[in-house]
């Protein structure tokens, strides 16, 4: 009766504990996928932003086709991009020719004192902010979730469970400079 | 930046301990809620002292007045507490238009932070300063000064909104809004029985007497009596005391969870240094939500007082650039 007792509670014990290492797993991994719309939401506000932004900037430098094109295209491979790696990809590409042309509007002084650039220069970096954000989050969830499966007891679930390690976001070096406004 | 954000501790050291910062935060919540409890029952303790040394029949009338009264006003303070706070410090709705560079700040350190976006207030007054209120983080409310934002620069701001989210992802906000309830219900019942003393009973227990048959309860009603006016004395007091030490814990915790949300020590150490250089207007609140806000509104209270609600200014700039 006693011993009964014992492997009853035991057994109910370790079946507790492989509920709640599961349920951990699956929480984290959906952190993960959250984590990464939130950066999708971001990419895509800031697909949207861009073509505004550039019919802007084209009515004072005209001779600048080269960024016009490099930002098009970029901005169209963004489009395009399948799964993480490759929107990961092409958002660094995009971002490196967005830093391009608002180096370029440096040399218009009329460009930068007109209010409608300003206001998308605003908006453009901080959207630029939301992203180096929300990759940020996305790194944090993801170290989570790795450590989770990675060590005891998640360890031994995720075999069964099929759950594999996954990969930081590499994060640009010019994320935390973009374009600056002061709003004096 | 590349892969220093992906190593950045959260295990920082303070005044020569590891502190690792998740489990500061978790054990901040645990003790919130033991400390509330605590507060409660020492609430309790003391209606039922009074209930012993007053009048035994009514015991159990008085603990269910004192618990009553206690219970209302945390209910209050936990349904309505944010709406009080704003309206008392005269915060209106910041707009879209108005504020686009607030809401834009805000919604990255949300999103950097993991809460949802809480809302918006703005503060007209040239003081630099700003607060957090509300239950939970979906129900969070952030105010600023105009003066905050004219002050200070992006990644300054950066720094104050998360520190400001901090509170409200710690519950810190409820927390002591429930404590300040509880004291209140603790000063109610005091002045009660003070009162309930002088008029009602004359003399110092001694008067109980004639109602007991047997002396064994005359004594329990002195000791009940000593110890209820002692605590009657002093549990407010510790009560408060305790309130502000644990705000100034609070600050620095939320200093700390700020600098990991933003990855980003210089942003709020500097937002600090401006804060304490400012010269201007003083920010005009009440006492009651004084306690709320980033640094105190009242700039010539003596930081190192029991009664602050929050650490030096000093102090906290050090531990910022020390931490990190």
């Amino acid at each position: 009766m006693g011993v009964t007792l014992i492997i009853v509670v035991i057994l109910i014990a370790i079946a507790l504990f492989a509920v709640t290492t599961f349920n951990r797993i699956i929480g984290l991994e959906n952190r993960v996928a959250n984590a990464w719309s939130q950066i999708d939401v971001q990419l895509k506000k800031r697909n949207d932003l861009i073509p505004n932004l550039v019919e802007t900037v084209k009515g004072y430098a005209t001779h600048e086709k080269g960024v016009f094109e490099e930002v098009a295209r970029s901005r169209q491979a963004m489009m395009n991009a399948q799964g993480i790696a490759e929107s990961a990809q092409a958002a660094n590409m995009l971002e490196g020719a967005l830093g391009r042309l608002f180096a370029i509007a440096e040399n218009y002084p009329q460009l930068r004192a007109s209010e409608n650039f300003q206001v998308l220069q605003e908006e453009l970096s901080s959207v630029e902010n939301k992203i180096a954000y929300a990759r940020q989050f996305y790194n944090d969830a993801v170290l989570q979730y790795n450590n989770a499966i990675e060590t005891i007891p998640g360890v031994l679930f995720a075999g069964p469970m099929n759950k594999k390690s996954q990969v930081h976001l590499e994060i640009p070096e010019t994320e935390r400079t973009a374009p600056k406004v002061s709003f004096s | 930046m590349s892969s220093a954000a992906q190593k950045f501790p959260t295990t920082i050291s303070l005044s020569g301990q590891r502190i690792n910062l998740l489990a500061w935060q978790a054990r901040n919540r645990r003790n919130s809620v033991l400390l509330g409890l605590g507060v409660f029952a020492l609430l309790a303790l003391i209606a039922y002292l009074a209930a012993i040394a007053l009048s035994p029949e009514n015991a159990f009338l008085f603990v269910a007045i004192a618990l009553l009264v206690g219970g209302v006003q945390n209910g209050v303070a936990y349904w309505f507490g944010d709406q009080i706070a704003l309206n008392v410090s005269g915060a209106r709705p910041a707009n879209i238009e108005e504020h686009r560079y607030l809401v834009n700040v805000t919604e990255a350190v949300a999103i950097g932070a993991g809460v949802p976006m809480p809302k918006l207030y703005v503060i007209d007054s040239p003081a630099p300063n700003a607060f957090a209120t509300g239950r939970n983080p979906e129900h969070g409310s952030i105010a600023v000064t105009t003066g905050l934002l004219k002050l200070l620069d992006r990644q300054e701001l950066e720094g104050v909104i998360a520190h400001e989210m901090s509170h409200i992802k710690n519950y810190d906000m409820l927390m002591m809004s429930m404590i300040a309830a509880t004291i209140g219900a603790l000063v109610i019942l005091r002045d009660v029985i003070w009162r309930s003393r002088r008029y009602g009973n004359p003399g110092f227990g001694g008067s109980n007497r004639r109602r007991d048959s047997n002396d064994q309860n005359g004594n329990a009603q002195m000791i009940a009596m000593l110890i209820l006016f002692i605590l009657l004395i002093l549990a407010p007091i510790f009560a408060t005391l305790l309130r502000y030490a644990i705000s100034r814990k609070r600050e620095f915790l939320a200093d700390a969870t700020a600098v990991y949300i933003t990855r980003n020590p210089e942003g709020m150490a500097s937002a600090l240094e401006r804060l304490r250089d400012y010269r201007g207007e003083e920010l005009k609140v009440s006492e009651g939500v004084q306690h709320l806000f980033f640094t105190n509104p009242v700039r010539n209270l003596n930081a190192e007082s029991l009664m602050a609600t929050h650490p030096p200014l000093e102090e906290r700039i050090r531990r910022i650039r020390q931490l990190f």
